[in-house]
């Protein structure tokens, strides 16, 4: 099978052999539903907004009373999620793209269990209020469940989504990873994922771990990096393949209108103060979105670096081989 | 179960007989008391017309026991419904509180000591707000019940830092602010060592904190904190080091007073008896070597509190090697970071030490 056929497949019809005959009457169901007319994402692109402040934690994490999730539709399209820092310090940020046929989920956050977190009865909520709002029914749009990387932190809650119909989720190796989105040249190959109307930019963006993927989405103009590029500390493992993701995100800013750069973290203050590894409560974080000209400033940087270690950029950390939870502090007692 | 012929029971009303001793409240040397029942109260009076003064000198150690397992915060720190403060009572006259590591992932231990005419709360914990940590509401209410069962109306409370500058141990402080009957040892170092009556000697020499036949000897050392102090119970024969010697990642602050200050807690083990050391937190795990990284709001692999006395040397070892280096090292039951951010990783491992990976929890 090649990509095309990979991509535009009937998942439901695929499905049937699996899981039978509960399958097939939501399936007739969604086609007898009278489909009213589809959005146009095309003519015009998604202006959006983020909040001011996201939920970031409390300073006695049990007595946080904020959900686990924090949902952000970004415009009546988009939806970004955030996971709650006391459910766990990474919360990961995760965007919800739907176009007129799937609906695409961008990672999952740091806990598996769904009785901890309930990722899937969120998700499945936001479908059908999208839904509800567009005169659909939850049961015809596809969910595409995929990552930015191969890290848990993004992963861990996909198994909450093993037994929901009409689902297709990416594997957890890099063969899996790259074949989900039906790449046969990583990570140069750029593929074009249509969720009905709504097209989703997909390429290699390796550096920060092998397996890892930049999205952009054409209608928000949304790049979204993953942890290769985000505001906090940017983990470098391999830096000459990093360098290159950086190079590639750049050339792809220089031909493409891109609104916000978008990373899966944040782990800085709003005036530059590093939140360290592992803390649970940011109480004056920066914004998740950058600039396309924070992106160059920090490439710029880049182009400067020769040694490992930890620099500065303006935006963002860029932790070159310092190994992961490295962090910038001191001992705040030392005397002499 | 075969009554022991020696024990005679007496029944309320029953007169003792003449010639055979009776134990009103059980027989201390029947085999399921365990040692040292006999230096503990459990033979008092139930009827007191006036507070009980106990016998703080025996033989050894005094009996006690660390048996429970410590709460050590859950996977999602949201959902957490333990206790926020733990209260171990190791014997009738020491107890041991922790945080709830999902209140603050430092869960430091504090101590609450009794004697006949005082009592010592040592260390405040991480969390100034009582209705996310109410240390003063929980000590309000174990002296409540300690002052009951000795026949007390109220014990003059003393608060004691192990480190007056660190803020995971002396955040707890303003609750006991305006508490009657209650002195707070000053902070500043300065007033600090006028209080203990060291202003002239510091680091040497021993300040005393008396509870009324148990008196707390104060042990100057400084080196994780500038003004850290140790305190010596010779009641249970335990020194409380806090930030100084723990079993977890101890950031050295200035290593020439650091080395200085265990070779002190040397010479006071060797002169006086010292069953355990008792830090102020845990971070390592119970393989040895390995420890929790900063921020952690789940241990369940912690190592247990109490440290062997031995240990003194071997950190005395160690520090000498971190000796005006930056460098961290890891021990079997503690890590050292001099110089260094505490997320200072290492690839040298100690030799001779098993390397075994603890499983992770999601």
């Amino acid at each position: 099978m090649d990509r095309r056929t990979f991509l535009s497949y009937n998942a439901v019809a695929a499905a049937i052999p699996l899981s039978g005959v509960a399958l097939t009457g939501l399936a007739d169901a969604a086609s007898a539903a009278v489909r009213p007319k589809p959005v146009d994402f095309r003519s015009n692109p998604g202006t959006g907004s983020f909040p001011d402040k996201w939920i970031c934690g409390s300073s006695s994490c049990m007595d946080n009373t904020d959900p686990a999730i924090q949902v952000h539709w970004y415009n009546p399209h988009t939806a970004i999620l955030r996971q709650n820092k006391a459910y766990s310090y990474e919360a990961p940020f995760a965007p919800l793209y739907f176009g007129n046929n799937r609906v695409l989920l961008l990672d999952e956050g740091y806990v598996q269990l769904r009785n901890d977190y309930d990722l899937r009865g969120v998700v499945d909520q936001c479908i059908e209020d999208w839904c509800r709002r567009n005169g659909r029914d939850p049961a015809s749009m596809e969910l595409l469940v995929a990552f930015t990387h191969l890290h848990d932190d993004h992963f861990a809650a996909t198994n909450q989504f093993a037994d929901r119909p009409n689902t297709r989720y990416m594997g957890l190796t890099h063969e899996e990873m790259v074949g989900f989105w039906g790449m046969t040249n990583f990570p140069e190959e750029r593929v074009t994922l249509d969720l009905g109307g709504r097209d989703i930019l997909i390429w290699g963006s390796p550096g920060h771990v092998v397996s890892e993927f930049a999205y952009y989405d054409s209608y928000t103009q949304i790049l979204y990096t993953g942890d290769m590029f985000y505001r906090g500390r940017c983990y470098i493992s391999f830096w000459q393949p990093w360098f290159d993701s950086m190079t590639r995100l750049i050339e792809f800013c220089d031909t493409h209108p891109v609104t916000h750069v978008m990373g899966c973290h944040v782990e800085i203050s709003r005036d530059g103060q590093d939140y360290a590894y592992g803390m649970t409560w940011q109480p004056d974080e920066a914004p998740v979105e950058m600039t396309v000209q924070q992106l160059r400033e920090a490439y710029a940087h880049a182009q400067k670096i020769t040694e490992p270690g930890i620099y500065f950029t303006g935006t963002v950390f860029l932790c070159n081989q310092t190994r992961g939870t490295t962090t910038i502090d001191k001992n705040p007692y030392r005397y002499s | 179960m075969v009554q022991s012929p020696v024990s005679k029971a007496v029944l309320p009303g029953q007169r003792p007989s003449a010639q055979a001793v009776s134990y009103p409240n059980g027989n201390p040397d029947l085999g399921y008391n365990p040692t040292g029942a006999r230096n503990t109260d459990s033979a008092i009076p139930l009827h007191r017309n006036k507070a009980v003064i106990h016998d703080y000198t025996c033989d050894g150690p005094a009996a006690g026991d660390l048996a429970f397992r410590w709460i050590h915060g859950s996977n999602v720190a949201a959902k957490n419904r333990d206790p926020r403060v733990q209260v171990v009572q190791y014997n009738e006259d020491s107890f041991v509180l922790r945080q709830n590591v999902c209140v603050h992932w430092e869960a430091p231990f504090t101590y609450l000591l009794f004697g006949n005419t005082g009592a010592l709360l040592i260390d405040s914990g991480a969390t100034a707000e009582a209705k996310h940590y109410p240390l003063r509401e929980t000590v309000d209410a174990i002296v409540t019940r300690w002052c009951q069962a000795r026949g007390r109306r109220t014990i003059p409370l003393t608060i004691a830092l192990t480190s007056g500058e660190d803020i995971a141990q002396n955040q707890g402080l303003v609750q006991f602010a305006g508490r009657p009957d209650t002195t707070i040892v000053p902070k500043p170092l300065e007033v600090m060592k006028r209080f203990y009556g060291l202003g002239g000697s510091w680091p040497s020499g021993t300040g005393r904190i008396d509870l009324g036949d148990r008196v707390i000897e104060v042990i100057p050392t400084p080196g994780a904190h500038k003004d850290g102090v140790s305190f010596y119970d010779p009641y249970c024969d335990f020194l409380f080091t806090g930030d100084l010697l723990f079993p977890g990642k101890i950031n050295i602050a200035h290593d020439r007073d650091f080395l200085a200050s265990l070779e002190r807690l040397k010479a006071f083990a060797a002169k006086s008896p010292v069953k355990w050391i008792l830090g102020g937190h845990i971070e390592m795990m119970f393989v040895p070597g390995k420890y929790y990284r900063r921020f952690t709001i789940h241990k369940p692999y912690e190592r247990v509190l109490e440290m062997e006395p031995a240990l003194i040397d071997e950190a005395i070892l160690y520090a000498r090697e971190v000796l005006g280096k930056d460098m961290m090292l890891i021990r079997p039951d503690f890590a050292l970071f001099n110089g260094v951010s505490p997320d200072q990783r290492t690839k040298v491992w100690p030799a001779g030490v098993p390397n075994i990976t603890p499983p992770f929890h999601f």
